[in-house]
């Protein structure tokens, strides 16, 4: 967690530290097995509320991705990777494919000129905005 | 979740002005409230009747289930730091020293790394300090006492902004490893925002606000676009803000905006920007909102 | 733990929240020790210097030196009411066990101060004035008798002017300097109101009588309940006291 982490107003702290949570289990910054900061550590990293921390970690607790061992802490459980990117796939379509096909539509972009763009487009390292 | 402070219909009346009406407030056990509204609004009045320190004129006033009004052990187990605190001609030492006596949970450790923190001269009358020094004597007495309730009343004037941030991170760090009940009112919500759990919100002494932080986030949207597109859009929704620049419009709503209008807006070429909790209480300020809960 | 048990500690406690007030007050060790005998000392030495230069008249020399030590008491106690208070009330103290613990200090520092005028009377008297036939310690008719009426009587005219101090400082900060003003000007029609009264049923005489006939301890009696009266007003005045 080296970035400077940036809370937007819109959803509830909690769901975005969820959300972050995942994102780094999803790409690998959090291996499975390893160990998830505390939610005091992670308040006073975030300057967060610690109720707040420990209320987004306890949204992927009760997801199932991670879990708690009494006295040293929360691990990622193994196959948390895997459900992450299941569910992803499932919001894929609606959270990139639709507002990509939307703005093309707008910008008079068609069909063919998509598939081209897509055949020769690199993918970019950088977040995807939150709709 | 226990309550630890409740206030039933209290109301102050001084002057026939009623700095707090008819207030019925809740402030649960371990738990950082923000008590936020305009300068005047009620805030320190409403802390003043909470420590004893100012009488209702009507209505009643509980901590720990007992009035706190005269009542030694009730006061013994609370902290009130605000702004522009009175001391006696004395030395900071010797006020740190002072309070170590009165507070059962006071850590002396903790006070001497503030002390550091906060570059306060141990042997320099407080009377000479600058207004940021002599607000950190409060602050430092009000983290170090540990009591069971601490309120804060913009306790941070003249500190610099990060002397404000150090307040905050320290207050955090030590409501993690020691957790109690926090009051903490201020002006500068948006600083704040993220360390609180609950929001009370008071304009001209009546509750506008009275929710949990993470229920209000969301509860108002800015619409950004083309004026027609916006217009079409917000056609249905409470109107808070109307604002723009030529044919660009600025329009703050009431939401939740649920998922399918997401979509709409974004199909309209429309950016959906966050309201930020200071804009939330400024609004809720401003509204006659009767009996918001 | 039995209802004993928790009204025994809950009055321990108190009593320790009200020693604490006391301590609180004395941080400030130079107004109540060095100063006001720093003055004394001052003063005396300066009439030692005079008189050693003069002439002694048959009667000795009388000086109203001590009026100091009194005069500082009443400041001591103004000055506990005024900036100390808001203090407190964010220590967590209430107003009673403030007031409890300043009117503890006033007794406890008016003891010890009566014994040391005392032991400073009976040297003076050993002494002879202090070689000098000064009378300082020694006020005729005050001061004057056995050395535990001198205790007695210090004492209680200390304890006096600490609780009137408080009560104008307390007056002062509840109801500012007009309300001060309201509350001398009502006193002192009380007293005309007093006289009035005395005069109208003619019994001037048996009044004066009275007054004459007390001795001592009966004018430290006297004394003795102003200061209760005082110590009860200054209650009262603190109770709706805001900070």
């Amino acid at each position: 967690m080296e970035e400077d982490v940036v809370f937007d107003e819109g959803t509830p702290l909690f769901v975005q530290i969820a959300e972050q949570l995942s994102g780094q289990i999803a790409d690998g910054t959090l291996a499975e097995g390893e160990r998830v900061p505390s939610s005091n550590e992670f308040a006073a990293f975030l300057r967060i509320n610690p109720a707040t921390a420990a209320k987004g970690i306890n949204v992927l607790v009760d997801d199932g991705l991670l879990e708690k061992r009494r006295g040293i802490g929360m691990f990622v459980v193994r196959g948390a990777r895997q459900q992450i990117l299941q569910r992803r796939r499932g919001q894929f379509t609606e959270q990139f494919v639709a507002p990509m096909l939307a703005e093309a539509g707008r910008l008079g972009i068609g069909r063919e000129e998509l598939f081209d763009l897509i055949d020769h487009t690199q993918p970019t390292t950088q977040g995807a905005q939150r709709p | 979740m226990t309550p630890v402070i409740r206030t039933e219909r209290l109301t102050r009346q001084y002057r026939g002005q009623r700095a707090l009406d008819d207030v019925t407030v809740e402030f649960q056990r371990d738990t950082i409230t923000g008590l936020l509204g305009r300068n005047g609004a009620g805030k320190s009045t409403l802390m003043k009747v909470i420590t004893g320190q100012e009488f209702p004129s009507s209505g009643s006033v509980t901590v720990f289930g007992q009035n706190p009004l005269e009542n030694d052990g009730v006061l013994r187990r609370m902290a009130f730091v605000k702004e522009s605190q009175q001391y006696p001609d004395i030395k900071v030492r010797h006020a740190i020293e002072a309070a170590s006596w009165f507070f059962p949970n006071w850590d002396a450790d903790l006070a001497e790394q503030l002390l550091d923190e906060f570059a306060l001269p141990r042997k320099r009358r407080i009377k000479k300090l600058s207004r940021g020094m002599h607000s950190a004597v409060g602050i430092v007495i009000g983290l170090a006492a540990r009591a069971e309730i601490t309120l804060f009343d913009e306790p941070y004037l003249g500190l610099d902004a990060v002397s404000r941030q150090n307040f905050y991170d320290r207050l955090l760090a030590d409501y993690a490893e020691h957790p109690r009940t926090i009051l903490l009112s201020t002006h500068l919500i948006d600083e704040v925002a993220n360390l609180l759990e609950h929001v009370v919100v008071i304009d001209q002494g009546r509750i506008k606000i009275d929710a949990p932080a993470d229920d209000l986030r969301g509860t108002a949207v800015t619409v950004v676009g083309p004026s027609r597109s916006v217009d079409s859009f917000v056609d249905g929704h409470e109107v808070w803000h109307r604002g723009g620049i030529g044919s660009l419009a600025t329009v703050t709503i009431a939401g939740p905006i649920a998922n399918g209008q997401r979509a709409t807006a974004r199909d309209l070429g429309l950016d959906l920007e966050p309201v930020s909790l200071q804009q939330l209480v400024v609004h809720a300020a401003g509204t006659e909102q009767a009996g918001a809960r | 733990m039995s209802t004993t048990t928790i009204a025994t500690s809950r009055r321990a406690s108190t009593l320790d929240a009200i020693v604490k007030v006391g301590r609180l007050h004395l941080i400030d060790r130079v107004s109540y020790a060095v100063l006001p005998w720093g003055i004394l000392a001052f003063t005396f030495l300066v009439n030692v210097v005079i008189f050693s230069l003069v002439p002694a008249p048959p009667e000795g020399f009388y000086t109203g030196s001590l009026l100091s030590i009194y005069i500082f008491m009443i400041v001591l106690g103004v000055l506990s009411m005024t900036k100390a208070v808001p203090f407190a009330f964010t220590l967590g103290v209430s107003r009673r066990t403030y007031y409890l613990g300043t009117v503890g200090l006033a007794v406890a520092t008016s003891a010890v101060w009566a014994a040391l005028l005392t032991a400073l009377w009976a040297i003076e008297g050993w002494t002879d004035g202090w070689g000098l036939q000064m009378h300082l310690f020694r006020v005729p008719w005050v001061f004057d008798g056995p050395w535990y009426q001198v205790l007695l009587t210090s004492f209680v005219l200390l304890v006096t002017m600490f609780l009137a101090g408080m009560w104008y400082g307390l007056a002062n900060r509840r109801w500012g300097i007009t309300g001060v003003l309201a509350l001398t000007a009502a006193l002192v029609v009380v007293v005309l109101i007093l006289i009035v009264a005395i005069i109208l049923t003619d019994s001037w005489s048996a009044v004066g009588r009275y007054l004459g006939d007390l001795d001592l301890v009966g004018a430290t009696g006297i004394i003795a309940l102003i200061a209760v009266v005082l110590g009860l007003c200054g209650f009262a005045t603190i109770r709706r006291i805001t900070t």
